[in-house]
């Protein structure tokens, strides 16, 4: 009888067997098709470099992004991640000295920074005279203008030259509503801007106007008083205002000159980029590949102005000398008196590749791959060890910089608010100070930020003017005893309201429904518990917290604040009248309203830095201080990790590029790299030995021969 | 079959237009046109910039149909501009969605694809394998192996692979990705592993009990019978009678291979539309999560579909008539 040899278990079970003794199965071209799918695996493999090349000459700067540049026009990029791009290949009339702090600016493609000439009415002029040889990189934009004759003056050779009514055409973008700039604000102190952007969008009503080349409709909007091309290329802006500050937005690439046949031809239409996915520029450096969600490349401009022989270099051009520098270290002014006066860039590419994990990126640095890193949360404790790089770091050659950021966080009380704000006069002020004085930033930036922050007693950061080392804010010690005697004296001893004899009940609304924000703020509220104060977390989605910002439904906040540049009054405006949440929509929002606070920033605003200024700044903070309308809570510090090969390096803080100031030594890097990344190989010849092992039985099972063949082998009996 | 495929279609069809309706009462529930221009254009922006930034993504308009407003209102809009694939602009950083998917696509395929024949090749195999010397010690350990390595979680597949092959070993990069025929090989090996190392386990459980289960047939042991040896029986016999839950399996997975891997592209940094996704999530880009969500039902009821098809060619018994 035939059995239902199938349906018995194998050759290795309790069970009559079913294999057949002889029967070969097709494993010898299994086992060939294996080692080639193997071979194929390990030729690709075997190196964990991501490079094809790694070059000991070509000096090549490579480096990591987390997040997209969500865009590439000058005047609408405006975080980091943007800057990271713009500000390489859009250049600046201005620049900052590299090396000084407090932050200096210094001419870029101007040829000095301008004096302010004061006007009739109030208003100020400031003259930028543009340097020769600015050009814009090579790009097919300018197939637009190149044969065209009445277009040649702006032409140097076959290259388009800047001149100043690119500068003109860029800065007028930012009032084109189609365009989305966020910067009109601090544009719109140029007299008549504001007016040119409403004429242009009164005209845009028109589809007819609406379909003529854009640099035709900006000349049909007339022109604006407070920016025009003045004699000898000259680019002069007049201020309707004073505002100093100004010049600061001269160094950022928001201000960086547009030729007009780059927004007309990368429109995104016919195959075409948009302007957003494409740069033309005239800064050190092009964009040689733009994957932004991979990687970016960017090559050495060879027609940069600083490339140019000159009689004086621009001190954008060249790396600073150190003589008249102070606050350098020891290695710093060893290192950077080398590479003082070389002519930059000094490398002559720049890679920067997509990491949207830490912990990859990271390690990628610690294998040589990238050359300089910030520091993996994880993995802080095995690099820095008491404040400083650990042995196994140090043995490598890496170093460690460290820096302070300008910005500063804070814990902000909505001043509009019944109980914690002005309308319950002394009585609230007693209670923010009493919660002022059990906040415990130092002890905050410990547990959560590995230390990296400095504990502030005012809103400004080291490096702004008006930041004083050794001030000291009453109320930004720790002292529980006279937080609960302020706190008795306010009628909440011991959180209990006298009037009502019930607890004070707080909220502390924050962004933040994750875990790990929820333990972040429980420490601030956990702080305010020990003065036997309640204070509720409401925690809620971005959206729903902005929702209750705008409705001024919200009582305790936490904020930060980055400078868009070196100057007090960034920071300082952050409370004034004008600015409150309330009154403008602006980003005071605590709604701090003081009169007096007010006065003394008009006059503060518009002074240079100097020792009355810094009076008018002492007696501002002193207001803040006794009012606390934010509790300051730490200013960060940036870690930062650089390999052995790279020079150079002066952590910025500000969000501009300083990439042109870097430079990498490639045949050591290529020795480190190598001896960093031997692959190990014994595994392979593990991993076979095992699978030998498991799979010889079955064959010498398999092949032991008849009587071991299976049941459907047999004959029915 | 032409009357199956029509009325086929007419069922996606209401379901794609089902799928358009839940997105929509969806993404516009959770933000507003006002939130999402805010967080794309900033803070700092001024209120002209806002409202020019939604009538540039097409954000003007009302919610609903009204009178004199039938065609110009959000849901209308919504539903055209979908079912015409127009997918409009990403709200993160205002570049066509359609851009962006066609960006995608190469490495997501790139990934997809090798992961995808290399899986199913070794998974049928091993299948076979463990189905053949069934209720041996190699059919345990391979269903043993097969359980542990559905039940590892794949982030944990990635972490750990990057540590081992990538640190450790120093075989592999530890991420990113090279479009170029050269590089690319470089950085897909790993993940390509890791894919496989991860899905096998559930595919080799099923393979063999779909093959354990054929040969108990009786064709089997005709075939047996007759004499012919256990190799002809396995890949002759009994691998073309099983095509018909493999098919099930693979073909549904066909039209998602262009989709990506979410958690394999975010976690190798494999520029494809599975990372798309997830970056979309993360950035509230709500335009470019409808346009996903939406091909994503289409991918659905064209793998059914051909799924239904493919039964019908591969399988002589089935008509679609």
């Amino acid at each position: 009888m035939l059995k239902e040899s199938l349906l018995s278990p194998g050759p290795f079970g309790r069970s009559p067997r079913f294999l057949a003794a002889r029967s070969s199965l097709p494993y010898g071209r299994l086992w060939v098709g294996l080692g080639l799918a193997l071979s194929l695996l390990f030729s690709v493999g075997c190196t964990n470099s991501p490079y094809p090349t790694d070059s000991a000459t070509e000096k090549v700067l490579y480096s990591s992004y987390a997040e997209a540049p969500k865009t590439l026009d000058p005047v609408v990029g405006y975080s980091t991640a943007d800057h990271a791009v713009t500000a390489k290949v859009y250049d600046t009339l201005l620049d900052y000295h590299y090396l000084k702090r407090p932050y200096e600016l210094v001419a870029g493609m101007a040829r000095e920074v301008p004096e302010a000439e004061s006007l009739d009415g109030g208003r100020v002029r400031y003259r930028f005279r543009l340097r020769q040889n600015l050009l814009f990189h090579e790009d097919e934009c300018f197939s637009l203008t190149r044969g065209e004759a009445s277009f040649q003056p702006l032409y140097q050779g076959a290259r388009r030259k800047v001149s100043a009514a690119d500068f003109v055409f860029g800065i007028q973008r930012i009032f084109d509503t189609e365009v989305g700039s966020p910067v009109a604000e601090p544009f719109s102190h140029l007299a008549g801007l504001p007016e040119w952007g409403e004429r242009l969008t009164l005209l845009r009503k028109d589809p007819v106007f609406k379909r003529r080349p854009i640099r035709e409709q900006y000349q049909a909007a007339g022109s604006a008083p407070g920016l025009a091309v003045g004699a000898d290329n000259e680019l002069v802006i007049i201020l309707a205002t004073p505002y100093p500050q100004i010049l600061y937005w001269f160094a950022m690439p928001f201000s960086s000159p547009m030729p007009f046949e780059a927004v007309q031809y990368y429109d995104g239409k016919d195959g075409r980029k948009m302007l957003s996915e494409h740069a033309v520029g005239s800064g050190p450096f092009l964009l040689e590949g733009y994957e932004k969600r991979a990687r970016i490349r960017f090559r050495r401009n060879p027609d940069w102005y600083g490339a140019f022989p000159q009689e004086e270099p621009a001190l954008a051009a060249v790396f600073p000398s150190v003589n008249g520098v102070q606050g350098l270290s020891e290695y710093e002014q060893r290192a950077f008196a080398k590479l003082a006066g070389q002519r930059l860039p000094l490398v002559d590419r720049v890679e920067l590749w997509r990491e949207e994990e830490t912990i990859p990126a990271f390690n990628k640095f610690l294998q040589g791959y990238y050359d300089q890193s910030g520091i993996a949360r994880e993995s802080f404790g095995r690099v820095v060890h008491e404040g400083g790089l650990s042995a196994d770091m140090a043995r490598k050659g890496i170093r460690l910089n460290k820096s302070v950021v300008p910005a500063v966080y804070y814990i902000g009380f909505n001043l509009d608010d019944d109980v914690v704000g002005l309308k319950a006069g002394e009585r609230s002020r007693l209670l923010r100070q009493a919660m002022s004085l059990s906040t415990d930033a130092a002890e905050y930036c410990r547990v959560f930020q590995n230390g990296r922050g400095i504990a502030a007693d005012s809103p400004l950061p080291p490096g702004i003017f008006g930041y004083e080392r050794h001030y000291k804010n009453p109320f930004r010690e720790n002292d529980l005893e006279r937080a609960k005697e302020l706190l008795r004296r306010a009628g909440y001893a011991d959180g209990i309201d006298s009037k009502t004899k019930k607890p004070l009940r707080l909220t502390f609304d924050v962004p933040d429904t994750t875990p790990e924000g929820r333990v972040r703020f429980l420490f601030w509220t956990n702080q305010w518990r020990k003065l036997g104060l309640n204070v509720e977390l409401a925690a809620t989605n971005y959206n729903k917290f902005q929702e209750k910002v705008n409705d001024g439904a919200y009582q305790i906040f936490q904020w930060g604040w980055v400078a868009d540049y070196p100057d007090p009054e960034n920071f300082l405006f952050l409370l004034t009248t004008g600015m409150a949440r309330s009154v403008s929509g602006g980003p005071n929002t605590a709604n701090f309203k003081n009169a007096a606070y007010d006065v003394l920033f008009e006059r503060m605003k518009t002074m240079d830095n100097g020792p009355e200024r810094a009076k008018l700044i002492g007696e501002m903070r002193a207001i803040l201080e006794t009012e606390r309308p934010w509790i300051e809570l730490f200013y960060p510090e940036e870690y930062v990790l650089v390999q052995p090969w790279l020079e150079g390096v002066k952590p910025f803080g500000l969000a501009t590029s300083t990439t042109k100031y870097l430079s990498v030594a490639p045949g050591e890097r290529r020795q480190l790299r190598e001896a960093w990344n031997r692959p190990i190989l014994w595994p392979i010849a593990v991993v076979a030995l095992l699978l030998i092992a498991f799979v010889a039985p079955v064959f010498w099972l398999y092949r032991r021969g008849p009587g071991a063949g299976s049941s459907v082998r047999k004959e029915p009996s | 079959m032409l009357a199956y495929l029509i009325r086929r279609s007419a069922y996606g069809a209401l379901v794609v237009l089902g799928v358009l309706l839940f997105l929509f009462f969806l993404f516009f529930a959770v933000a507003t046109p006002d939130d999402i221009a805010r967080r794309s254009v900033g803070e700092k922006a001024m209120p002209a910039v806002i409202e020019q930034w939604k009538v540039n993504h097409g954000y003007h308009l009302p919610l609903w149909p009204a009178p004199g407003h039938f065609r110009e209102n959000l849901l209308v809009q919504h539903m055209e501009r979908m079912l015409s694939f127009d997918f409009g602009k990403s709200d993160a950083d205002g570049v066509p969605i359609l851009q962006r998917i066609s960006e995608g696509a190469g490495p997501s395929l790139a990934l997809a694809v090798p992961l995808f024949v290399i899986e199913l090749v070794v998974s049928v195999c091993l299948g076979l394998f463990v189905a053949f010397f069934r209720e041996s010690y190699v059919d345990r350990a391979g269903v043993f192996l097969s359980v542990f390595s559905m039940s590892v979680s794949i982030l944990l597949y990635i972490i750990f692979s990057q540590f081992l092959f990538g640190t450790v070993l120093r075989w592999f990069p530890l991420s990113g990705f090279d479009s170029s025929w050269t590089m690319a090989p470089r950085f897909l090996a790993l993940p390509v592993l890791v894919g496989v190392l991860s899905s096998i386990g559930s595919s080799v459980r099923f393979y063999r009990t779909v093959f354990v289960e054929e040969v108990h047939q009786d064709y089997v042991r005709s075939a047996r019978a007759k004499g012919a040896s256990d190799a002809r029986i396995m890949f002759r016999h009994v691998l073309p009678n099983a095509m018909i839950p493999i098919l099930t399996n693979v073909v549904m997975a066909i039209p998602f291979l262009f989709t990506g891997s979410l958690l394999l592209e975010a976690g190798f940094g494999i520029p494809g539309l599975g990372s798309m996704t997830v970056e979309a999530i993360n950035a509230n880009d709500f335009a470019t999560l409808r346009a996903m969500v939406f091909l994503g039902s289409l991918l659905f009821i064209l793998g059914q579909v051909l799924t239904d098809v493919s039964y019908a060619l591969f399988d002589p018994r089935v008509s679609l008539d």
